[in-house]
């Protein structure tokens, strides 16, 4: 019994003790360490990695959209908008959010015992779907089958349904959109599109605007100014940050930031619209006229500043729809390739692909070629900068040269025989030149290629300018070197880019200042003020105020009376320089090559150039292998092709300007006068009248006062044209035909006109009465009815012998440039 | 003073001892996190209530919703909780074997067509109200454990059965006798009967809970440690091999260790915690600032309810709320020492490691620290009964702090 009770007691004091222990133990455990791991991981998450888990939340409960920017405006000189941009809309999809409108969770979806109901949750949502699908097809017309396969790929949550949707359409988007609270499903994201309001105008130089791999979906300037001057013309994106729920609703009372979008500024060019769709219209009637077969450029600069006024290329394109071909040469090409291949073909596509790329370059700009006859003044000027030649000096020219042991031709075969510098210039002479630049010699010359910046890129504001291509110095003064200089100083074997080769002819003229040209004028943000403007920037000087007034002077000379004379237009003093360059690259491998570029780089008014302009055809089409014709009977050279072309388009461009005309007392007897009033009086007295304004007359039918006259008072007419004068009963009749003048000379068109009762207001030659002049043009077609006493403008040219390398036989086998 | 020495007198024993004071530091703590807890709720559950987002629940829009269900049953389980604290804990002696057999049928009951079921699990009974009967088998089975292993002193002391050793089942019974085996074949058989009900609901998170809870009375009555030690090591093995062998638990394994590598699924309601955790920072977003409770974090008023404190209150705010679970189970543990009997000590026990063990998987499965259980916080997470009884235990708990005062008896 005792033996019994004590060991239980020793037990339960004992089993006291354990139960107190453990208590204790679990107190610890429970109530403590269990805590510890809790604690460290908040530590671990709130403090340690605060910073990530911060900004994980901001990614999910902020939604950021984009403000757009709008993109500045492009102004030509006279404020025309050339560039513009007006806001349209992306409308985009999110099939995942359509999906997510339809609450998973909610008490439709969940039977009695709260198990999920598939099927009438998928039914819902393709009820939600079709209710915008419906609305799309109805009221934006788009296609019902396409918006179902992109509605249920449920995966994507943007789908881009529509790029450029107008405020109208975007209204009623926004109105289905609240009545159906689709506000993250389908939503308008603020977009700009790109207007040219002149098409094809200035198209080169404005570049086009697309998406690139990198742009992120975006527009950006692909080409010209909209893609050199990108960054300004696109201005900042802004931004709005909002916070939002797990189900992608803006929170109402949430965080929200707003970064104000900035603005693209506004560019003002140099060029003028008008300016620029003169040198158009003159690119394309020579192509039209000539049947130019690789394009043509033209440019036109203020040489004083070395603004530039117009740079034009054939063929151009629509910046509106830059991937359409709208140049109808290309058109008729492609036309021929569908024919041959099909119209899905690979042949088809890659021809569009190069018709694309024909169309996009700017060839004033990218292109290189041989100048010419156009270098020949610059040959002059370095020689008269040096001091080595006067204007009293002569030249000889037999038709040949010989240049270490090569006979080198000129033009005239047969040789331009004596000559003074001023008519060397004015009858193209290669022999003359040949000879110059002998004195000059190799070093000197290559001295003032580099001093002319033809070396270098000229520095204007335009991506994509190409590089020159010269000898090396070396290979220049080397002993091999004397033919390259020989024919270099006519402007052949070496390359230069129009833009490049104007650039250093403004220099020649404007007395000797090499400008760095420019078409950007000046920027304004858009508050309107200005943050850029172009000073004019003078690179250096390269030849003296002297030699470049001497250097005017025969320039003039030639428009007046030697190779340029096809650009005379009375009133205007152009000057200028004639060029038909053969393509060296082209005759390395095929000697038979005659492919030329006819140009002309002309000015005015002579004394004090306003604009200088360079004006050039590529390829004119042979009216027969190896005839020197085109199809129209031209003869082929700059002097017939460019330079009637350039006249008319410089006549123009001081047209526009305002540029006072100046004339020549000869030419003042054919300026145009305004006809008085001689009806009603008798015949003696009107004859005076008419005589006194310098008018000759005719009388139709007898009587003794004038019942009727023709041209009616107050017509300008050309001084000199013949008044028809009617007596009696006799009356003019009601319209006349007009005739067909082409290859006519001055008189007999003017007799012709008059005998039909029209007036003759000739241009382009600059002698009337020279034998050879022949009308090119006439203002109103052949055989068009037109009113008695009509005065039709007929441009004159005659066949200028300037032609500079005559059948091939000059270059051929000379070093070709290396650099 | 004499006459109410008097009335004293006139009472039992036992009721004199019932009238004892409470414990009020515990009564402070269980009542400040209860209002604590009503104030998180609202803050949590104020956008799905506006919204009425959350399924199964019709809130209409009103955004106190959930707080004004919520503090109903709060009430109640305060008026609960007392009078409870006011009875004499000795009557859960003989309410407990009642308790148990009653709440195994209510186990059975969530079988037959009054059962409720959601997201495929069925744990819920409608009796006019909706609750989940595991949470009073929990008590039913600490209380019973409790009261049973309270008396295993006087059962040792009794006289060992005798085995015949000429058998051979009464050799085996003997060794077992011996190694205690015999004693542990009753609590066995119970907890073998609830946790295989719990199996069939199934009810993972409640298997946990009352195994912890009614271990932690047997670790406390005295049984030998190489049971727990063998237990121990079972249920290692167990989980080791449910964890490697089946895909299941694999994935949910894979799903813990990186949530966003299945953020469409499992994954989601963790990361989602984490950064509400995470970007709450040292101070918090400040109450009521939560961005993460607008439709980003699911059951944000439930299980994930300790996020948005985390989100709103900062480092601080969650240290100070588990500063007060821990000073509440330290407090309970405190009660079971100087409790005036061993039932008493048994009873808080198994009470304080049950709320113990929830708090713990509750905020640990919210930061990461164990794999996803669905687990609620007390006084914290929505839900009327479960709050009611869990005020009841506390209830249970002052009851017996009431008879502190009284010299031990043994």
């Amino acid at each position: 019994m005792e033996q019994r009770e004590r060991k239980p007691r020793g037990d339960h004091g004992k089993s006291n003790r354990s139960l107190l222990r453990r208590t204790i133990f679990l107190m610890a455990v429970m109530g403590v360490l269990v805590f510890v791991p809790l604690v460290v991981q908040l530590v671990r998450l709130q403090i340690v990695e605060y910073d990530s888990w911060k900004q994980r939340a901001a990614n999910q409960q902020t939604q950021s959209v984009a403000i757009p920017a709008n993109r500045g405006t492009i102004y030509d000189s006279q404020g025309r908008a050339l560039a513009m941009s007006a806001t349209v809309y992306q409308l985009i999809l999110s099939p995942k959010d359509v999906t997510a409108l339809v609450n998973k969770d909610s008490k439709d979806f969940k039977d009695a015992e709260g198990n999920f109901n598939q099927a009438a949750y998928d039914a819902a949502v393709q009820a939600k779907r079709a209710v915008i699908v419906d609305w799309l097809v109805s009221n934006l017309g788009m296609d019902e089958e396409n918006l179902w396969k992109r509605i249920e790929n449920t995966k994507s949550a943007y789908e881009k349904l529509a790029t450029e949707l107008e405020e109208e359409q975007a209204e009623q988007v926004r109105q289905f959109v609240k009545e159906q609270h689709l506000s993250n499903s389908l939503y308008l994201v603020d977009s700009s599109k790109r207007y040219y309001p002149f098409s094809s105008v200035a198209s080169h130089l404005l570049g086009y605007m697309s998406e690139n791999k990198d742009s992120g979906g975006k527009k950006v300037g692909a080409m010209g100014i909209e893609a050199i001057y990108e960054d300004a013309l696109s201005g900042e994106l802004g931004r709005q940050v909002y916070s939002k729920n797990g189900a992608g609703q803006e929170m109402m009372s949430g965080y929200e930031m707003y970064f104000d979008a900035e603005n693209g500024y506004d560019l003002t060019l140099t060029i003028d619209e008008r300016i620029q769709s003169l040198l158009e219209q003159a690119l394309a009637e020579g192509v039209e006229t000539y049947d130019v077969q690789a394009g043509a450029f033209a440019v036109a600069i203020d040489p004083q500043t070395g603004a530039v006024l117009g740079m034009a290329s054939s063929p151009e394109f629509d910046p509106n729809s830059y991937a359409s071909i709208v140049d109808q040469d290309l058109l008729n090409e492609l036309a021929e390739i569908a024919e041959q291949y099909g119209a899905d073909s690979e042949e088809y596509g890659e021809a569009v692909s190069a018709a694309r790329n024909q169309q996009w370059r700017n060839k004033a700009l990218a292109d290189t070629y041989e100048p010419g006859s156009t270098f020949k003044p610059l040959t002059v000027a370095m020689a008269l900068e040096q001091g080595i030649i006067s204007l009293d000096d002569h030249y000889y020219c037999g038709g040949s040269y010989t240049v270490a042991g090569r006979s080198i031709s000129c033009s005239k075969r047969t040789g331009h025989g004596d000559q003074t510098l001023t008519e060397a210039v004015g009858n193209s002479c290669n022999v003359a030149m040949m000879q110059i630049a002998e004195k000059i010699g190799a070093s000197t010359f290559y001295d003032y290629l580099e001093n002319y910046g033809l070396k270098d890129s000229t520095g204007i504001d335009l991506a994509g300018e190409g590089t020159s291509l010269f000898w090396s110095r070396n290979d220049f003064t080397g002993p091999y070197g004397a033919q390259s200089l020989a024919v270099a100083s006519f402007g052949q074997t070496f390359k230069v880019t129009p833009i490049q080769m104007i650039t250093a002819f403004a220099s020649v003229i404007n007395g000797g200042h090499l400008l760095e040209p420019y078409v950007v004028q000046s920027i304004r943000d858009d508050e309107g003020s200005t943050v850029y403007y172009h000073e004019t920037t003078e690179v250096r000087q390269t030849i003296s105020e002297s030699v470049s007034e001497t250097i005017r002077g025969i320039l003039e000379y030639v428009v007046t009376d030697a190779g340029g004379k096809n650009a005379y237009q009375a009133g205007y003093r152009i000057a200028g320089k004639t060029g038909t360059s053969e393509k060296i690259e082209l005759k390395a491998t095929d000697p038979d090559n005659d492919d030329v570029i006819c140009s002309f780089m002309g000015y005015a008014p002579a004394d004090d150039p306003k604009v200088l302009v360079l004006l050039a055809y590529d390829t004119p089409k042979r009216s027969s292998p190896h005839s020197n014709y085109t199809p129209n009977g031209t003869y082929i050279s700059g002097g017939n092709l460019a330079a009637p072309m350039a006249g008319k388009l410089i006549a123009g461009i001081l047209d526009y300007m305002g540029v006072e005309k100046e004339y020549t007392a000869e030419e003042l007897s054919g300026a145009d006068v305004s006809v008085r009033n001689v009806t009603g009086i008798d015949v003696a007295t009107a004859m005076s009248r008419l005589k006194g304004q310098g008018l000759a007359w005719r009388t139709v039918g007898s009587g003794a006062k004038v019942t009727r006259q023709v041209p009616s008072s107050g017509v300008s007419i050309p001084g000199g044209s013949t008044v028809v004068l009617y007596l009696g009963d006799e009356a003019p009749p009601e319209q006349v035909e007009a005739p067909d003048l082409f290859g006519l000379s001055p008189t007999e068109a003017k007799t012709k006109l008059e005998d039909a009762g029209l007036f003759l207001r000739p241009s382009g030659a600059a002698s009337l009465t020279d034998p050879s002049v022949r009308a090119i043009s006439q203002s109103i077609a052949a055989g068009t009815a037109v009113a008695p006493g009509t005065v039709i403008d007929v441009q004159f040219a005659n066949d200028v012998d300037d032609y500079d390398v005559e059948n091939n036989n000059g270059t051929e086998g000379i070093q070709a440039p290396t650099e | 003073m004499a006459i109410r020495r008097k009335a004293r007198r006139d009472l039992t024993a036992e009721q004199q001892l019932a009238k004892g004071p409470m414990d009020l530091i515990f009564l402070a703590l269980v009542l400040l996190l209860t209002a604590i807890g009503l104030i998180m709720l609202l803050s949590s559950s104020f956008a799905i209530a506006m919204y009425d987002s959350y399924a199964g629940i019709h809130t209409g829009g009103n955004p106190y919703y959930y707080l004004i269900h919520q503090g109903g049953f709060a009430v109640a389980g305060l008026v609960i909780m007392y009078v409870i604290s006011r009875m004499d804990y000795q009557y859960f002696r003989l309410l407990s074997v009642p308790a148990l057999i009653g709440s195994i049928v209510l186990l059975l009951l969530v079988f037959t067509p009054l059962g409720r079921s959601s997201n495929g699990a069925r744990r819920w009974l409608w009796l006019g109200f909706t609750f989940q009967p595991s949470e009073i088998a929990k008590v039913a089975i600490i209380m019973f454990f409790a009261a049973r292993l309270s008396k295993r002193n006087d059962e040792l002391r009794a006289p060992p059965k005798k085995w015949s050793r000429r058998t051979l089942t009464g050799r085996i019974g003997a060794l077992l006798d011996r190694i205690g085996f015999l004693e542990l074949v009753p609590y066995g058989a119970i907890m073998l009967i609830v946790l295989f009900l719990l199996y069939k609901e199934p009810h993972m998170s409640a298997m946990i809970l009352i195994i912890v809870a009614a271990g932690s009375v047997l670790l406390v009555s005295g049984v030998s440690l190489g049971w727990f030690a063998a237990a121990g090591a079972a249920v290692g093995g167990g989980l080791w091999f449910i964890i490697t062998q089946t895909s299941y638990m694999t994935k949910r394994i894979n799903v813990w260790l990186d949530p966003t590598s299945d953020l469409q699924h499992g994954g989601y309601q963790p990361w989602q915690a984490r950064i509400a955790i995470g970007s709450g920072g040292l101070l918090g977003k400040g109450l009521g600032n939560s961005i993460q409770k607008y439709r980003f974090l699911p059951e944000m008023q439930n299980d994930c309810i300790f996020a948005i404190v985390c989100e709103e209150l900062g480092l601080i705010g969650a240290c100070v709320i588990i500063a007060l679970f821990m000073l509440l189970i330290i407090r309970g543990y405190w009660l079971a020492i100087h409790a005036r009997d061993r039932f008493g000590t048994l009873l808080i026990v198994g009470i304080i490691t049950l709320l113990a063990a929830q708090t713990f998987f509750n905020i640990g499965v919210v930061t990461g620290v164990i794999p996803t259980t669905g687990i609620s916080l007390p006084f914290f997470s929505y839900g009327g009964t479960a709050l009611v009884i869990q005020l009841a235990e506390m209830g249970i708990v002052l009851s017996v702090s009431r008879q502190i005062t009284a010299p031990k008896v043994e």
